[in-house]
């Protein structure tokens, strides 16, 4: 029954369905959360992970080294959910959630900021990843109110909580850069 | 009231609302619009060019702010609004949606490039870069007197008019009956999703009746937050696991009964408790 009316629901939403077989296993949403984080997460370490040869401040220097530390653990996680789930670890790009974590906009920033250097990289990466973890927090509250899985929903609130707070140190660093 | 589309649709006995139950999670999270006509805050700054901005307003909204919120011009969203806007967005921060990455859009200035309107229909464009079907538009304008110089709050917003069951498109028209006002208003925007998604996004478009005067000079200078020198104070030797201390390599503490040693230099968040954070600390 439920095999029938998952089939149904993706055949009326038209959305790119995986193997059937596994989607059984992977609660949809749980699933597209974590497609969708994975990108998101990967530019997030690419952001961060310029600061060691660039950033002035040593404190935001040594904050981005534990993002990026951090963030590559949680990664690792999810990577390992959707594996054993049967997932794939990427949504295909005609999916909806292909355009959700990934923006056009990122690539680009990331060759901005390695042309920075000092206070103006500082300000630059500051604004840059308040914004980008000011999405993350968007993504962890969408999988904590509406997600299935107790765990994937854990680590969505502790995604939420942590990258709050970095928010909150990275707004304090901006006055002092 | 927290709407969770998924048990509220699962709730239901009726064979079609258990099948949209299932549709729920695998319709687009993200949509993505804003107002285009009178143009948004957002909507003129990433016009203008983020990196690039002409006027004074959005000049200042990017160097408060950062540009990426201009390059996201489509998203002033909340994921997980569900109607709860009043609860979630702060009153001051109705612009931005209580958002840090949009913040610039928040500045309280009476330059913010502005359509010139007057009392009676207007045309008003939403410009929807993912459309999605099945949604609530509100449009609210500022009562008479608000003034753009001081926050905007819930309570100056009046309500003009709603538009229910709506399945934008690219561009999507509607009249609204503007009130007689002079000077300078907001009109604000909720586009609420109802079918699949608890997501919302909010617009603040800047409109000016005229005879408002000359706008005082802009005077908000853009002031730096305070330099506040962070001082790490070293953690006491074997303490308690605290979030804001700093912890160096090789320091000790306890979390939950268990004793752990630092592997990476850091200052302990809320979020990153030493069970959770591998990365950060090692179990001793």
């Amino acid at each position: 029954m439920r095999l029938l009316l998952l089939a149904l629901a993706f055949a009326v939403s038209g959305c790119a369905t995986t193997q059937p077989d596994a989607v059984l296993r992977g609660d949809p949403l749980d699933v597209m959360f974590l497609q969708m984080m994975l990108p998101h997460h990967q530019q997030g370490v690419e952001m961060v992970a310029l600061a060691r040869d660039r950033a002035r401040n040593e404190e935001l220097r040594m904050l981005a080294a534990a993002i990026e530390k951090t963030q590559a653990t949680e990664a690792d996680t999810m990577r390992n959910w959707l594996t054993s789930w049967g997932e794939p670890l990427t949504a295909p790009p005609d999916s909806h959630a292909g355009h959700g974590g990934m923006r056009q906009s990122d690539p680009q920033e990331v060759a901005r900021l390695s042309a920075l250097r000092g206070a103006e990289f500082d300000e630059r990466l500051l604004n840059v990843m308040i914004a980008h973890q000011d999405d993350a927090v968007q993504m962890a509250r969408w999988e904590v109110g509406s997600g299935a899985n107790q765990e994937v929903k854990d680590l969505a609130d502790r995604i939420e909580k942590s990258r709050t707070a970095q928010i909150g140190l990275m707004k304090k660093f901006l006055g002092t850069t | 009231m927290k709407t969770r589309n998924r048990l509220a649709l699962a709730s239901f006995t009726a064979t079609t609302a258990v099948v949209v139950a299932f549709i729920v999670p695998t319709t687009p999270a993200i949509a993505h619009g804003t107002m285009s006509d009178p143009a948004s805050r957002v909507y003129t700054c990433k016009n203008e060019g983020p990196e690039t901005p002409k006027s004074d307003a959005c000049k200042a909204a990017v160097a408060a702010g950062g540009t990426q919120a201009y390059y996201d011009w489509n998203e002033v969203s909340l994921l997980e609004a569900g109607g709860r806007h009043r609860q979630l967005i702060p009153d001051g921060k109705l612009c931005s949606a209580g958002r840090d990455k949009y913040r610039g859009l928040d500045l309280q200035r009476a330059d913010w490039p502005a359509k010139r309107v007057s009392a009676g229909p207007l045309t008003v464009t939403y410009h929807a870069s993912a459309p999605h079907s099945n949604s609530n538009f509100e449009f609210y304008i500022t009562r008479d007197g608000w003034n753009p110089t001081q926050p905007l709050r819930w309570s100056d917003l009046v309500h003009l008019q709603t538009f229910n069951n709506q399945n934008p498109g690219t561009f999507t028209n509607w009249t609204l009956n503007l009130p007689q006002r002079s000077g300078r208003h907001v009109l604000y925007s909720i586009w609420q999703r109802v079918v699949g998604s608890n997501e919302a996004f909010y617009t603040c478009s800047d409109v000016d009746y005229g005879g408002g005067g000359t706008p005082p000079p802009s005077t908000t200078t853009t002031t730096p937050p305070p330099s506040t020198t962070t001082t790490t104070t070293p953690p006491p030797a074997g303490g308690t696991w605290a979030a804001g201390t700093t912890y160096s390599v090789g320091n000790r503490v306890t979390y939950g009964g268990v004793n752990y040693e630092c592997q990476l230099a850091h200052t302990a968040l809320a979020g990153w408790e030493p069970p959770n954070t591998p990365a950060l600390w090692r179990r001793l």
